[in-house]
C-alpha cells in the first residue's frame, strides 16, 4: 500500500536532481550521493554536491586512548541504544561480546562493511559515524567486578521532579551511535543490535536530531522549546577537558568518562501558553541570541547580582540559568543532547523532548549538583519533565587491533 | 445624593463584571493587596511588606524587595510565605524617602508574574534620610545603572509588563467585553435548555 508513494516520491526527485534544482537538504543528500556512485551521470552537475559528498564520507576515529563520541562535534543523527545482559552472560561472555561490537564499530566508522555485513552497500558512507561503548552498574555486577566500577555509576538518587518509567531507564551496555546521517546511524545499530543477540536483549532506543550537517556550524544546539542549549559546555582543549575526563588511576579508569542519559519530556503546550518574555524569565538568556538578560551575547557571562529599576535581579533566581550556573571550569559537565519528536496524539499534542545526554569525569561530584539545583527550583520544570534515566561509565578507548573494556575485563 | 449613589451602583456592577470573568479565566496570579499600599506617604515607618496574591505562593518561587531611591536594596528576611500572602521583615529602621517594593512570584500555571510600586515615608520626627544599609549595595547599584537603562529602552523587557500600573484602559475595555460575552452566553444557554426542555 505504501508502495507507490514511496516510488513515486522517489520518481520525482530524480526529476529534481536532472533539473538542477537542488534547494532541499535530502536532494542534496541523494544527488551526493549518485555523484559518488557514477560521476559520469550527464544528469548530474558535479559543483554543487561535493560538499555533500565530504559529509557522507568524513571519518572520525575509532581507535585511540579515549572514545569518540563524547567531544566530538555532536553529528547530526543519534541513536542511544541500550541493553540488558543475558542471564549467565559472564565476564568472558562480555569480553566476547564486546570483542564482536568493538570490531563492528572499528570497520563501520571507518566507512568498511561489518564482518558479514548483509548491507555492505549502507556502510560505505560512515558520514562521522562513531560508536560510543556505556557500561551499566549491571555489567559490572555480571562480571563480578563491583569494586572496579567507579563509585558515582549508580543509579541516580530520585528526585521530586521525576517520573521515570522503566522503559526510558537503566541498562547494563550503552551503544551511543551518532552520524550525520540517519541511514549510517540504522544500519550501524541494526548491525551492532544484531551481533549482541546472543549476549544481551534491547532495553531502550532513543533515537534523537539536532540540525542537519551543515546547517548551522559551530553553533549551540536548539531545542524544541526554541532555547540554545548547551552555551555553558567546556571548550574542548581546555583546561576544562579535566571536567570530562579521567587523567589518572588504573587503565580501566585513566581516559575515562562517565555519561548521564535523560530522557526530558517538554510539554510544547503549556509552554505555548508562555509569552516571550516570560520564556526569557524562566530561562534567563534571550532566547534569539542566547544571552543572558544581563547581557548582549551568547558567551556574555551572567551577572546575576544586576538589579533593574524595580530592585529586582534581572535574572530571576528561578531562572535555569541561575540554577544550573556553574562557575568552576572543572564542576562544568559536557552536555551534548539531541531533540526527539514522537508521533503526537490525534488532538495534535506534542511527543516531544530531550534526549539529555551529559558527560563528566564524576557524575557526584558534578551533575549531581547541579541537577539537586534544578530539581529544587527551576522554573523551566513546569513544562519539562524527566522520564527516564540512565548512567553509564564511559571505558577508555582501544588501540588498532584492542577492543573497548579490555583493559577491564581482559 | 443620588447621582453619588447612581455612581457607587454603576461601579459595582462594573467591577463585578471585571471580576467574575477575569478571576477563572485568567489562570496568572497577581498583586490583590499591599501594605504599605501603593504610593502610600506613611509618617512611620513600616517595618514589614506584605503582599497578598490572587493565588498560593510557591515559597521557592517568591521574591519580594525593598529599594530605596538609590536603587539600592534594603536589607530584608526571606519571604515568609503563608498561603497567598507574603511578607518580608526589613532588618533596619527606614530613613525618610521613597521605597520601591519588587516582587516577582509565579502563578499556578508556572506564569512568572513580577511588578512593583513606591510608597514614601515621610516621619516628621526623623527629617534626615538615612544612608543604605546594605554592604554589597555599591557594586550591584552600579550593574543596575546600566541594566536597568537597557530594560527601559526594550518595549519588551519586564518592566513593561509588571502591573506597577493600575490596569491599562484597553484591559478593562477588555475585561468589559469579556464579561458581557459571558452574561450573553449565559442568556442564551439559558434560553436554548429552556427551548430544548419544552421540545422534549
Amino acid at each position: 500500500m505504501t508502495d507507490r508513494p514511496a516510488t513515486a516520491r522517489r520518481v520525482s526527485r530524480r526529476g529534481l536532481l536532472t533539473g538542477g534544482a537542488m534547494a532541499a537538504g535530502g536532494a542534496l543528500a541523494g544527488a551526493g550521493a549518485l555523484a559518488a556512485a557514477r560521476p559520469g551521470d550527464p544528469g548530474v552537475r558535479p559543483a554543487e554536491p561535493v560538499p555533500v559528498a565530504q559529509v557522507g564520507s568524513a571519518v572520525e576515529p575509532f581507535h585511540g586512548a579515549r572514545q569518540s563520541g563524547v567531544t566530538t562535534e555532536p553529528q547530526a543523527h543519534a541513536a542511544f541504544v541500550a541493553f540488558t545482559l543475558r542471564p549467565g552472560t559472564d565476564r568472558a561472555a562480555i569480553g566476547r561480546m564486546l570483542r564482536l561490537l568493538s570490531d563492528d564499530a572499528a570497520r563501520l566508522t571507518q566507512g568498511r562493511p561489518a564482518l558479514a555485513d548483509t548491507e555492505p552497500e549502507l556502510s560505505v558512507l560512515p558520514a562521522r559515524l562513531t560508536v560510543t561503548f556505556g557500561f551499566g552498574p549491571g555489567l559490572y555486577a555480571a562480571a563480578g567486578l563491583d569494586d572496579r566500577r567507579p563509585a558515582s555509576v549508580a543509579e541516580l538518587p530520585p528526585f521530586g521532579i521525576d517520573r521515570l518509567q522503566p522503559r526510558w531507564s537503566g541498562g547494563d551496555l550503552l551503544l551511543q551511535i551518532c552520524a550525520d546521517d540517519p541511514l549510517t546511524v540504522a544500519h550501524a545499530q541494526r548491525v551492532l543490535v544484531k551481533d549482541s543477540r546472543p549476549f544481551a536483549v534491547v532495553r531502550w532506543v532513543q533515537q534523537g536530531f539536532r540540525r542537519a550537517a551543515g546547517a548551522e556550524p559551530g553553533h549551540t544546539q536548539r531545542n524544541l522549546f526554541g532555547q540554545l542549549d548547551g552555551t555553558a559546555n567546556p571548550k574542548p582543549g581546555t583546561p576544562a577537558d579535566t571536567a570530562v575526563w579521567v587523567t589518572d588511576g588504573p587503565d580501566w579508569l585513566r581516559d575515562s568518562t562517565t555519561l548521564v542519559v535523560r530522557r526530558i519530556s517538554m510539554n510544547l503546550e503549556t509552554w505555548d501558553l508562555l509569552g516571550r518574555t516570560d520564556r526569557e524569565l524562566a530561562v534567563g538568556r534571550r532566547l534569539d541570541t542566547g544571552a543572558p538578560l544581563t547581557g548582549r551575547a551568547e558567551h556574555d557571562e551572567p551577572d546575576f547580582a544586576a538589579l533593574g529599576p524595580d530592585g529586582l535581579t534581572v535574572i530571576p533566581d528561578f531562572s535555569h540559568l541561575t540554577r544550573a550556573h556553574v562557575t568552576d571550569d572543572r564542576q562544568k559537565i559536557l552536555r551534548r543532547p539531541y531533540n526527539y519528536d514522537g508521533v503526537p496524539t490525534p488532538e495534535g499534542d506534542a511527543d516531544s523532548g530531550l534526549v539529555f545526554a551529559s558527560y563528566q569525569a564524576d557524575i557526584a561530584g558534578q551533575f549531581l549538583p547541579i541537577q539537586r539545583r534544578l530539581a529544587e527550583r527551576d522554573l523551566l520544570n513546569e513544562w519539562t519533565t524527566p522520564i527516564g534515566s540512565a548512567v553509564f561509565a564511559v571505558p577508555p578507548g582501544c588501540p588498532e587491533g584492542g577492543w573497548i573494556g579490555r583493559q577491564l575485563l581482559g | 445624593m443620588r447621582t453619588r449613589s447612581v455612581t457607587a451602583l454603576l461601579a459595582a456592577v462594573l467591577t463585578a463584571l471585571l471580576l467574575v470573568p477575569a478571576t477563572p479565566a485568567a489562570a496568572h496570579n497577581s498583586l490583590q493587596e499591599a501594605t504599605p499600599a501603593r504610593d502610600a506617604r506613611l509618617t512611620a515607618a513600616p517595618t514589614q511588606v506584605t503582599l497578598r496574591f490572587l493565588q498560593r505562593l510557591n515559597p521557592s518561587y517568591t521574591t519580594i524587595t525593598v529599594s530605596d531611591a538609590d536603587q539600592r536594596k534594603v536589607p530584608t528576611s526571606a519571604p515568609a510565605v503563608d498561603g497567598a500572602t507574603g511578607t518580608v521583615t526589613i532588618d533596619g529602621p527606614l530613613g525618610n524617602g521613597t521605597y520601591t517594593v519588587g516582587y516577582r512570584v509565579v502563578s499556578r500555571d508556572g506564569h512568572p508574574v513580577q511588578g512593583s510600586y513606591r510608597f514614601t515615608v515621610a516621619d516628621p520626627a526623623a527629617p534626615a534620610p538615612s544612608a543604605p544599609a546594605s554592604p554589597s549595595a555599591p557594586a550591584s547599584a552600579a550593574a543596575a545603572v546600566s541594566t536597568g537603562a537597557d530594560a527601559a529602552g526594550e518595549p519588551d523587557a519586564s518592566g513593561a509588563r509588571s502591573g506597577d500600573d493600575s490596569p491599562p484602559v484597553a484591559l478593562l475595555a477588555g475585561g468589559t467585553v469579556a464579561g458581557l460575552l459571558v452574561v450573553a452566553g449565559v442568556v442564551l444557554f439559558v434560553a436554548r435548555r429552556r427551548r430544548a426542555r419544552r421540545t422534549t
